[in-house]
């Protein structure tokens, strides 16, 4: 079984105006994006593969998907024509298909799932043809059915197409009402009916009223009453004695002090009542309006200084690693390991060449001298994907959940601020250093513990 | 911004039609005006129908507004705000200080129904 996933411009055209620049597979459904439901549900079903077709551009689904690593399944995109019907999708995506079940989502087609259940004997057992459609959409299935395993009671399927932005909310609500459970939802759950992402503040009399969901790097200031039924976004600041009920809080958003939130969608300065479509950009930024995402790469002069330090480390540590990696790598104390790493540009990534180096000779224990180890990844400083000092990069295997979710204070550095701390490697402890270096840190802190770094470097380890 | 008096039941009632937009840049101007219309009655109805968006400086001026009516032992009404301007209303909670109305009419009648003060 494979699945492809269609979207048309014409599909979204009410949600494009609404929240422009955002692609409706990306759009939040209690704070989880819309692609990722299909996905799982896709999983579910029995799909090895996944093709997302598009008329409109997609390099956002793409930075976002990826190769579907993150979901164990293997993802891959293609462009269709806006006037293309199916049969000619499906007539150009031959290969994908390859004689295999197909099960095609067409539209913005939501479809209800229960995380715990298996749908992959009742797809196989249907007959090809459409399961659902409407005008905006539908799940039709291709190829030929199987009848092992067919089920006696078939799973209950709700679709539900996204047509307009009082559909959207009502899918939300039914969600954080009804189908909290039958989802994978982003944060912590210790107690039902209530996720909390990461970050969150909450102070002092803030109450918080149950169904809620709340996303990463929340503040919710004093007396501010949060629920029944709010979804909020990340990067979100309620301000004191606010209430947010029955309402969506999109991701960077400033709700003013003692507004009332009842039944809306806030979207930056947008307010949307859901009910009758009507929208009002506010003017007013202490009453509601846009947070931009906080900079955590520094100040341009930071950079700047970061780049500059990078250039002058690369012209004088040249010569030292033309002349000394060939003879190291001879003598096996030179090993490099390619890593893919999470960037400092949001959703980019970069591979780089971990290096070890055994210090058994008086070349190698140079070569550590001048962190030679780290050379390579100096040139990445100057395009802006590495600090000279941040964070220890992040793999892509290690923490795409962490990068994908906004997480603050994410800025890898070719030397790691818990190295110039002198913490163990890798640990909690070194990760929770090199946060506190990354939101707090300034170009006189960068300059004092990237020397520091260095010196530890040099006498700490008898390999590196 | 006009401004005329209903004379038709036993009390003057004014009526403001407030029209385009009421933010930083003309809410002084309503004030100002209130205040006059307020020497021809105290019980004054504001026709928001024409009204095409509110910021908070024009919300503090109609709450000023209300206040001086409420001095001048007299009411503000507000009548036929379209949802846009509703929304502004609703979530400052400004909604709770104002009776409304849909439309002028029935904020006229409503002095002499429920008793103006």
């Amino acid at each position: 079984m494979k699945t492809i996933i269609i979207t048309k411009k014409s599909d979204y055209t009410w949600l494009r105006d609404i929240f422009p620049g955002l692609h409706p597979l990306l759009i939040p459904l209690c704070n989880k994006p819309f692609i990722e439901y299909l996905i799982d549900f896709s999983i579910l079903v029995g799909s090895s593969g996944l093709r997302i077709i598009s008329d409109g551009v997609i390099s956002d689904v793409e930075n976002f998907c990826e190769h579907g690593s993150q979901w164990g399944v293997e993802i891959s995109y293609a462009n269709i024509l806006p006037s293309e019907s199916l049969s000619k999708v499906l007539e150009k995506n031959s290969r994908f298909c390859s004689g295999e079940r197909i099960m095609i989502i067409s539209g913005l087609l939501f479809i209800h799932y229960n995380k715990r259940s298996d749908y992959r004997s009742f797809f196989a057992s249907l007959p090809p043809g459409e399961i659902f459609g409407c005008s905006n959409g539908n799940l039709s299935l291709t190829g030929v059915p199987s009848e092992l395993g067919k089920q006696e009671t078939p799973p209950l399927l709700s679709p539900v197409v996204l047509d307009c932005i009082g559909q959207y909310y009502e899918l939300s609500n039914e969600i954080l009402h009804h189908r909290l459970a039958d989802y994978v939802l982003p944060g912590y759950s210790n107690e039902a009916e209530c996720f909390i992402g990461r970050n969150v503040v909450l102070q002092k009399s803030v109450t918080v009223i149950k169904p809620i969901i709340i996303g990463n790097n929340v503040q919710i200031f004093t007396g501010s009453v949060i629920g029944p039924g709010a979804i909020i976004g990340s990067n979100v600041i309620v301000d004191r004695e606010s209430t947010v009920s029955e309402s969506i809080v999109m991701d960077n958003t400033f709700i003013g002090e003692q507004l009332e939130v009842d039944k809306k969608i806030a979207a930056g300065n947008l307010l949307i009542d859901p009910e009758s479509g009507y929208s009002l950009t506010m003017e007013d930024p202490h009453l509601l309006s846009g947070i931009k995402s906080k900079g955590i790469s520094g100040s341009p002069f930071q950079r700047v200084t970061h780049g500059l330090t990078a250039a002058w480390m690369i012209m004088l540590l040249l010569l030292p690693y033309l002349l000394l990696k060939p003879f190291l790598k001879l003598s096996g104390c030179w090993k490099t390991e390619k890593i893919v790493y999470h960037s400092m540009k949001h959703g980019k990534k970069i591979s780089l060449n971990r290096v070890s180096i055994e210090k058994q000779s008086i070349l190698a224990s140079i070569a550590v001298f001048l962190s030679l180890d780290r050379f390579t990844w100096l040139f990445w400083v100057l395009n802006g994907h590495l600090a000279i000092i941040g964070c220890s990069p992040v793999s892509v295997s290690q923490g795409i959940q962490i990068i994908n979710n906004n997480t603050a204070g994410y800025r890898p550095g070719v030397f790691s601020y818990s190295e110039a701390e002198d913490w163990p490697q890798n640990t909690f402890d070194s990760d929770i250093v090199d946060h506190y270096y990354a939101v707090h840190s300034n170009l006189i802190k960068d300059i004092f513990l990237t020397q520091k770094a260095l010196f530890n470097r040099i006498h700490h380890e008898d390999k590196i | 911004m006009i401004f005329h008096l209903d004379t038709s039941s036993e009390k003057a009632i004014g009526i403001a039609e407030l029209q385009g937009r009421i933010d930083a840049n003309n809410c002084n101007d309503l004030k100002k005006s209130f205040s006059q219309w307020l020497q021809y009655s105290s019980n004054i109805v504001f026709d928001c129908s024409g009204l095409e968006f509110i910021d908070s400086s024009g919300l503090g001026a109609i709450v000023d507004c209300l206040r001086k009516a409420l001095e001048a032992h007299g009411d503000l009404r507000l009548s036929g705000l379209g949802p846009k301007v509703s929304l502004i209303f609703e979530i400052t909670k400004a909604k709770k200080l104002f009776s409304m109305y849909p439309d002028s009419s029935s904020a006229v009648a409503s002095f002499s129904l429920l008793g103006s003060v």
